[in-house]
């Protein structure tokens, strides 16, 4: 690409309004010409302003987002090696950065408790899932209840194996199904759920696994009667830490993608070292 | 003037500014309520720009859900430069609202995706860094100067994802024109933004050594 050319293309180049190639093709000659390109920055520069236009209509996002992105980072979090995720005393990375050490010694004062809040809050879900039995026997369907002990009890004998991951599965908004889930080795998904409306008719309840940008690949279908918990072995697929397990409930078995809504969620979590 | 050439091609930081950087100082140390403040402080602006980009509710969540991750993951890094917090981040929840839109069109070829946001934004650093905080009403008044035929070029290419041919089919206008329109319009923003007439503006250069 001639300087020429690649300055006929700033204009939509800023905007990221060219063709993948040609984006491309401008990046490595900006990378590489030795000439000045005056023109990509005075473009760029009112960019970053357009998400500020005054024409968007500002919107609240649901109240689970935040739960969604929150539970995301925590696993994201565990599941960096030889981070020091607990440790608030470090040195804060990016030395260059001068603040106020006012404001640095309030943010660090506030975050002991706010990390001790969200491992409360992860470990309260995980305690839930597990008193659901007790719910059950006070409700006195000790059959029901047991059969959910045993459910939980899989759960953790196939999380405690080395390699597997683990899976607090939390509502999507709207619905209450929560549940704990091991991803063993093979991929297989061993999952406890509770809090699952009845299915009628042909409908069922599909395990996916998301992995990355990829699509949801089902593994497993199962139905709920109306004690509304399930206990599932999937099938074995590609699961790497971090993938998300989802829970659907699709009108009939066989999706090959999800066609119903999204009940409850969760990520895939590598045990710590 | 001086004033707001600076917040554009100069950049002050304001007490705004100062804060975001602290707390993004804090999400670079792993720390999850920071990553907290930081949502709180910008989920809406942040949503709302990604459902204007998709008109989609779940995929503008998904897309805020992404940019989040993104800044969480990428904070160590991007916390070394000098620029706004404010729009590196809402810069990346753009970036990723126009990917997903192109991912739902099969024609558009799409480049392999990219991990770290920062690296994949079509802003490189640099503009992120001179950028301050405007409000709302300078941005108002810099978009208001642009014709309507401008203002349709950049925003169907900055929040339709649109390509500058795609623009040219939908529009039923030669390319040449929609870089033309694109081009002034972003000059005359620039001009309204950083307040001069434009006789110093170095891109009136262009094509001269």
């Amino acid at each position: 690409m001639t300087h020429e050319q690649a300055i006929d293309l700033a204009p939509a180049f800023v905007l990221g309004a060219l063709e993948a190639a040609e984006m491309a093709a401008v990046r490595e000659h900006l990378a590489t010409c030795p000439e000045s390109h005056l023109e990509f920055e005075t473009l760029g520069s009112v960019v970053p302003y357009l998400v500020e236009s005054p024409d968007i209509e500002l919107v609240e996002p649901s109240a689970a987002l935040r739960d969604r992105i929150m539970a995301a980072a925590a696993a994201d979090l565990a599941g960096r090696s030889g981070e020091p995720a607990a440790d608030t005393e470090s040195a804060p990375t990016g030395p260059t950065i001068a603040f106020p050490s006012a404001t640095e010694r309030e943010a660090r004062a506030r975050t002991r408790t706010g990390r001790i809040g969200w491992a409360m809050r992860i470990a309260a879900v995980v305690a839930i899932v597990a008193l659901g039995g007790w719910n059950l026997v006070l409700q006195n369907d000790l059959t029901t209840a047991r059969r959910f002990d045993q459910a939980v009890s899989r759960v953790i004998t196939a999380a405690a194996e080395s390699g597997s991951q683990t899976v607090v599965l939390t509502p999507t908004e709207d619905n209450q199904a929560s549940g704990l889930a091991a991803i063993r080795p093979d991929g297989s998904v061993v999952l406890a759920m509770r809090n699952l409306p009845q299915t009628t008719g042909t409908e069922v309840y599909e395990t996916w696994v998301i992995v990355g940008d990829g699509a949801p690949v089902p593994v497993g279908d199962f139905m709920v009667d109306a004690n509304g918990f399930a206990a599932v072995t999937t099938r074995p697929t590609t699961a790497p830490p971090g993938a998300i397990i989802a829970v659907s409930r699709e009108p009939k078995p066989g999706s090959s993608a999800p066609i119903g809504p999204i009940v409850s969620t969760g990520v895939g979590l590598a045990p710590s070292s | 003037m001086n004033d707001r050439k600076d917040r554009v091609s100069g950049r002050v930081a304001s007490p705004a500014d100062d804060a975001d950087r602290a707390v993004l100082l804090r999400v670079a140390d792993g720390q999850l309520d920071a990553l907290q403040d930081l949502y709180d402080t910008y989920r809406t602006m942040a949503y709302s720009i990604a459902l204007r980009i998709t008109a989609d509710a779940s995929l503008a969540e998904d897309v805020v859900q992404d940019a989040f991750l993104g800044a969480w993951r990428n904070a160590a890094r991007y916390v070394e430069g000098k620029g706004s917090v404010k729009t590196w981040l809402l810069s990346i929840v753009h970036h990723r609202a126009v990917d997903a839109v192109r991912r739902r069109r099969p024609t558009v070829e799409l480049p392999e995706r990219e991990d770290i946001p920062p690296a994949s934004l079509t802003l490189p650093d640099i503009w992120l860094e001179v950028a301050g905080n405007l409000d709302r009403e300078e941005i108002a008044v810099a978009l208001g100067s642009l014709s309507d035929v401008q203002r349709e070029a950049i925003e169907l290419a900055y929040f339709g994802g649109l390509t500058q041919q795609e623009i040219a089919a939908r529009t039923g206008t030669p390319l040449g024109t929609v870089k033309s329109r694109i081009r002034l319009g972003l000059l005359s923003m620039r001009r309204a933004l950083v307040g001069e007439d434009g006789s110093d503006d170095p891109a009136t250069g262009v094509g001269s050594p």
